[in-house]
């Protein structure tokens, strides 16, 4: 029946299909349908940038508005990655202003972006509009200074732990007093800041909801900035110290003045140098909060974070040092009773052992947040029974992150692997869509992994598994899988080359510190012509023979349309 | 188990160390070396760290971004990375000394790198005839030396790089 219908019509419904999978669907059902589809698709996710290449992006979607690339792969956050791997957003940015394409919002994850790329994109693309940088590295504040002096409709800048280099300190003064359109502007990973310019940008930007200041700027400033500012909703804070010099009493009560006048925060982060007796400042507004992140709070803890958390009541997610310890945690557990998210970091990843929550608190959370959907929890260990009770609790998971600061350490009670506690989340939470495992593993917990986590489409994997039957059973059971990340684990050339077919209903597989071949690779690559199977060699000990019976450093291997890359540096082979 | 292997590359971040010039930067350190320096005691720093199993720092775990690792501390915590090599096997590891408390943090972190059990000091003048390896390092002259007769700072004033050696006919 729809085949009587003008374009016209099939594009109106397909306005109301948004998500990119439903998209991808509808495109393949006919030819009729994926050409109305690509005429009309205006957001595009690609979760690879070496899966396809521009030219093919701007060919089959001309009418693209919102572009998400994504380039290094995830461990490249964990420095598993070395510099100039690659990633480079630069051909995208020249195709796209080569050709008519009317670009408004650009997303980019875990790329290579340079001032050029910065300088092309603000002044090729008229309407430009949004700019998220995530985790991406190469620019200076000069790229900068182009997109905030060319974008003159540009509504979103949104910086998130990339590697900046901080030149002068101008750039957010380049913005032309014209520039009031600005909804978004988070600036938490620098340095350095203007402020005077800073203060002058908010006043002029009535429609500002969600700003986010770096280290830089004091707590007199933040006060000012909420005066002109009591209509955001999202509010980084920066440092939240009182200056010696200033008078103390009058500074604070001007900014409790202040705050209580900020109605309309739903989410709050920042206070990466704090003053704890600056705290009460913020606690009127603590009972609106939808999403708290004191990831970079360390000077907040003990009796001064538990005051505040008790504050929270309406909390759907939370971000948090483990400073909390495992008694702060079911506080929150008696508090935050619509808790959806937790992540839990490490306050000293890399110390002698004394990570402040354990099992208990895991516990304790699931007890009392039944809406526990998403998890990151870095601890000193786990068991089993806490897993089951965990998975008991909570059926909802979708994500499952858990980092035991040793990476094999077993059920400290019963010193058996934790196999059966990752079975019972993964066959409980039947929406799990990622998980990350830790602690001693063994070849069951991958068993049950691919008896049950059918719809899992990430797993990250270190330190586990005895034999290549583990990966074996994930690469068999797990339909839904896209990303596999596996290092220092036991599994060879077996598993990788059983099923070669199903690296092309994936998006990518990483193995580093594993047990596969050179020579594995090598058939792999030969039988598969549409993955590009990337050899990481680092090291200078370039003298020993390539052969095939040597173990594989690091093994980055995707599927692709367009072949081999051609930015690869030296050090990465793509094997054909 | 999931151990990595010996014959298994290194991912440790190659860093270049750091020569020991003065003890206040030793002194600087996260983690507290109570030991006297300038007297070359070998009182060795309370073993707060209780687990059997050796830091796997070096080894770019557990896996977190250096900006939330590290808060607002900003350390700028000394390292000093050695090679380490076990007989046998061309490819070498890495090793920050400065991440040890002592002997016997590092001989159980070198234990669990390269899957074995290795004898020092005291030790390797008892009979354990299947315990094969030993741990030599290479001293500022060039000397091969065994590990574990002069204190831990002196140590480390002095060592260039380890070698992991098999001890005897075995």
């Amino acid at each position: 029946m729809m085949n009587y219908f003008p374009d016209e019509v099939l594009e109106h419904v397909f306005d109301f299909v948004t998500s990119h999978r439903d998209r991808n669907a509808v495109s393949l059902v006919c030819k009729l349908w994926y050409r109305v589809e690509r005429f009309s698709r205006q957001r595009v996710f690609i979760g690879n940038c070496y899966a396809i290449s521009p030219e093919r992006l701007i060919d089959r979607f001309p009418g693209v508005k919102a572009l998400t690339l994504k380039g290094k792969p995830h461990f490249a956050d964990f420095n598993l990655v070395p510099q100039d791997w690659g990633g480079y957003v630069q051909p995208w940015i020249e195709a796209l202003a080569r050709s008519r394409i009317g670009l408004e919002e650009l997303r980019l994850k875990r790329m290579v972006v340079s001032d050029e790329s910065l300088d092309v994109l603000s002044r090729s693309f008229t309407n430009f509009k949004s700019l998220v940088l995530v985790s991406c590295e190469g620019f200076t504040t000069d790229g900068l200074e182009a997109i905030a002096a060319n974008c003159r409709f540009l509504r979103e800048l949104d910086l998130q732990e990339n590697e900046i280099e901080e030149k002068k300190n101008l750039w957010l003064g380049c913005f032309p007093d014209s520039c009031t359109s600005l909804v978004s502007l988070n600036f938490a990973c620098l340095k350095e800041i203007n402020l005077v310019a800073l203060e002058r940008l908010v006043a002029r930007n009535p429609n500002l909801k969600s700003l986010k200041l770096n280290r830089a700027v004091p707590l007199e400033a933040l006060q000012r900035i909420l005066m002109r500012a009591p209509q955001l909703v999202d509010l980084g804070t920066g440092s939240f110290v009182l200056d010696r010099d200033s008078d103390d009493s009058e500074t604070y009560r001007k900014l409790r003045g202040t705050i209580l006048k900020c109605r309309s925060i739903r989410n709050l982060s920042g206070f990466l140098e704090v003053a704890p007796r600056c705290l009460p400042a913020i606690y009127p507004i603590c009972l609106n909060l939808t999403y708290l992140n004191l990831s970079y709070a360390a000077g907040i803890h003990g009796s001064e974070l538990i005051k505040l958390i008790r504050l929270c009541g309406k909390l759907q997610r939370l971000w948090i040092l483990d400073y909390i310890g495992d008694k702060g945690l079911e506080i929150v557990a008696s508090t935050c009773k619509d808790l959806q998210e937790l992540r839990v970091f490490p306050s000293d990843p890399f110390g002698a052992g004394h990570a402040a929550v354990t099992e208990t608190g895991l516990v304790a959370i699931s007890s009392g947040c039944p809406k526990l959907n998403s998890l990151l929890y870095f601890c000193q260990q786990m068991t089993n029974a806490a897993l089951i009770a965990v998975a008991k609790n909570c059926p909802n998971f979708i994500r499952f992150r858990l980092c035991i600061l040793d990476p094999t350490k077993p059920d400290p009670v019963t010193m058996q692997p934790l196999d059966e506690g990752f079975g019972a989340i993964v066959q409980s939470s039947k929406r799990l869509r990622r998980l990350s495992l830790s602690g001693l593993l063994t070849d069951r917990v991958f068993l049950y992994i691919g008896m049950y986590a059918e719809q899992l489409e990430m797993l990250s994997i270190a330190f586990a598994g005895e034999s290549d039957k583990g990966m074996l059973y994930v690469l068999n059971g797990c339909k839904k899988l896209r990303k596999l990340e596996i290092r220092d684990s036991p599994f060879g050339d077996m598993a990788l080359l059983r099923d070669v077919g199903k690296y092309e209903t994936m998006r990518s597989l990483w193995m580093s510190s594993c047990d596969v071949t050179l020579g594995g690779c090598k058939t792999l690559a030969k039988q598969m012509p549409r993955l590009n199977v990337e050899i990481i060699n680092e090291n200078d000990q370039m003298e020993f023979a390539h052969e095939d019976s040597q173990k594989v450093e690091k093994m980055y291997l995707y599927r692709t349309l367009v072949g081999p890359r051609k930015d690869a540096p030296e050090f990465v082979w793509t094997l054909v | 188990m999931g151990r990595a292997t010996s014959s298994s590359y290194s991912s440790i971040d190659s860093n270049n160390h750091q020569s020991l010039s003065s003890s206040s930067s030793l002194s600087q350190l996260k983690r507290d070396l109570s030991t006297d320096l300038r007297l070359g005691l070998s009182i060795s720093a309370s073993q707060h760290n209780n687990s059997s199993t050796p830091r796997v720092q070096t080894l770019d775990y557990p896996p977190i971004q250096s900006l939330v690792a590290e808060g607002n501390e900003c350390n700028d915590r000394a390292t000093f990375f050695v090679k380490v090599y076990m007989e046998g096997i061309p490819i070498g590891r890495k090793l920050d000394l400065l991440a040890h408390d002592g002997y016997d943090d590092l001989i159980r972190t070198l234990d669990y790198m390269f899957n074995t059990n290795i004898l020092w000091g005291a030790e390797v003048d008892t009979k354990h005839p299947e315990k094969c390896h030993v741990l030599t390092y290479e001293d500022e002259e060039g000397d091969l030396m065994m590990v574990g007769d002069v204190p831990w700072e002196m140590f480390l004033s002095t060592v260039k790089r380890l070698k992991i050696t098999r001890a005897g006919p075995c």
